[in-house]
């Protein structure tokens, strides 16, 4: 999986958000809006190419979650950044 | 070209068309230095164009306000597209989806509430202050009311627009300031200047009272508004 990587991520309030920079900020206007864990894949995303399974392991190796739980963050993540046509 | 003074920031604008000149006439400065200076390309201006069926000159201005918002950031300022009515030395903000009757609610606060003023009816500018205040600007982007004068009043509350069958007011919670004030900033340009305005936006979340108002088009609306907000806007402050 490869994220479109001209977004930043701020923290704003008690979220974080990605807002579009450069030539994508053209074409998408407005922000996602995350929370900690959106957060931590998205920053896993633009760091490397990532598959489902390293997505989960990065996630069960900085938090202490159950593996379901994971699995099902970053389903719904991955969902969602699809939808968007940003991954 | 010409010299304007925005929130004490002295801008050369590098004009083709006089129109600028004459929408900037009451921000002129007599200062011959400058902070930064920006100018539109015919490109731009032709491409603007092609937005909505306005005139080169027109567009032009709009290009020029829309480089200096993408540099202003960097001296912890940005746009707020919204409306800003002054009373009693502070500034209240109105934001709106188009349409909802920013400038009809804008009009009620003249008429209903004695002593309010226009500080700007559609492009203020906001600073962020060293001391977590924030203060408005008045530019000489207005709308297309023309309502604005130059002035400046620290902002004591930002109210989203709804409307709604009666007047209702409440305080909006965290996730819906982050979701309505999205659409009133211009969040484009580099990495550099869009992380700027979003830790500008991180400290703006925290630092004022946020209001939702559903309203009638009445002068009881405007008056709600009014007095709680500056009612809160006391008790915010302690």
């Amino acid at each position: 999986m490869k994220i479109n990587k001209d977004f930043t991520i701020q923290k704003v309030g008690s979220s974080f958000v990605a807002v579009p920079v450069g030539e994508t900020s053209k074409n998408f206007h407005g922000m996602v809006r995350l929370n900690e864990t959106g957060a931590f894949l998205w920053k896993k995303l633009t760091e490397a190419d990532q598959t489902e399974d390293s997505l989960v392991a990065a996630l069960l190796e900085e938090y202490d979650v159950s593996e379901e739980l994971a699995r099902k963050d970053v389903q719904t993540l991955v969902h969602a950044l699809q939808e968007g046509k940003i991954l | 070209m010409f010299i304007i003074e925005l929130c004490g920031i002295p801008i050369r604008l590098e004009n083709r068309y006089s129109y600028v000149e004459r929408l900037c006439k009451n921000f002129r400065s007599s200062r011959r230095d400058y902070a930064f200076s920006v100018s539109a390309t015919e490109e731009e201006i032709a491409q603007e164009m092609q937005n909505g069926n306005f005139p080169p000159d027109y567009c032009e201005s709009i290009c020029l306000y829309r480089h200096i918002c993408e540099i202003l950031p960097g001296y912890h300022i940005f746009i707020m597209h919204s409306s800003v009515v002054m009373v009693d030395g502070v500034a209240y903000a109105f934001a709106a989806k188009s349409g909802v009757g920013k400038s009809t609610h804008t009009a009620l606060w003249i008429k209903a509430i004695p002593g309010a003023t226009v500080l700007n009816g559609d492009k203020p500018l906001l600073r962020m202050n060293a001391d977590g205040s924030v203060t408005a600007f008045g530019t000489p982007w207005c709308g297309k009311e023309g309502w604005g004068i130059n002035s400046s009043a620290p902002l004591g509350a930002i109210c989203f627009l709804e409307r709604g069958t009666e007047n209702k007011i409440r305080r909006a919670t965290e996730e819906e300031v982050l979701s309505k004030i999205a659409h009133q900033l211009y969040l484009r340009g580099t990495r550099t200047t869009i992380d700027l305005q979003l830790q500008l936006l991180n400290r703006l979340v925290s630092a004022l009272p946020y209001y939702v108002l559903s309203c009638t088009i009445s002068e009881e609306a405007a008056k709600l508004a009014y007095t709680t907000m500056k009612r809160n806007k006391e008790e915010f402050s302690k």
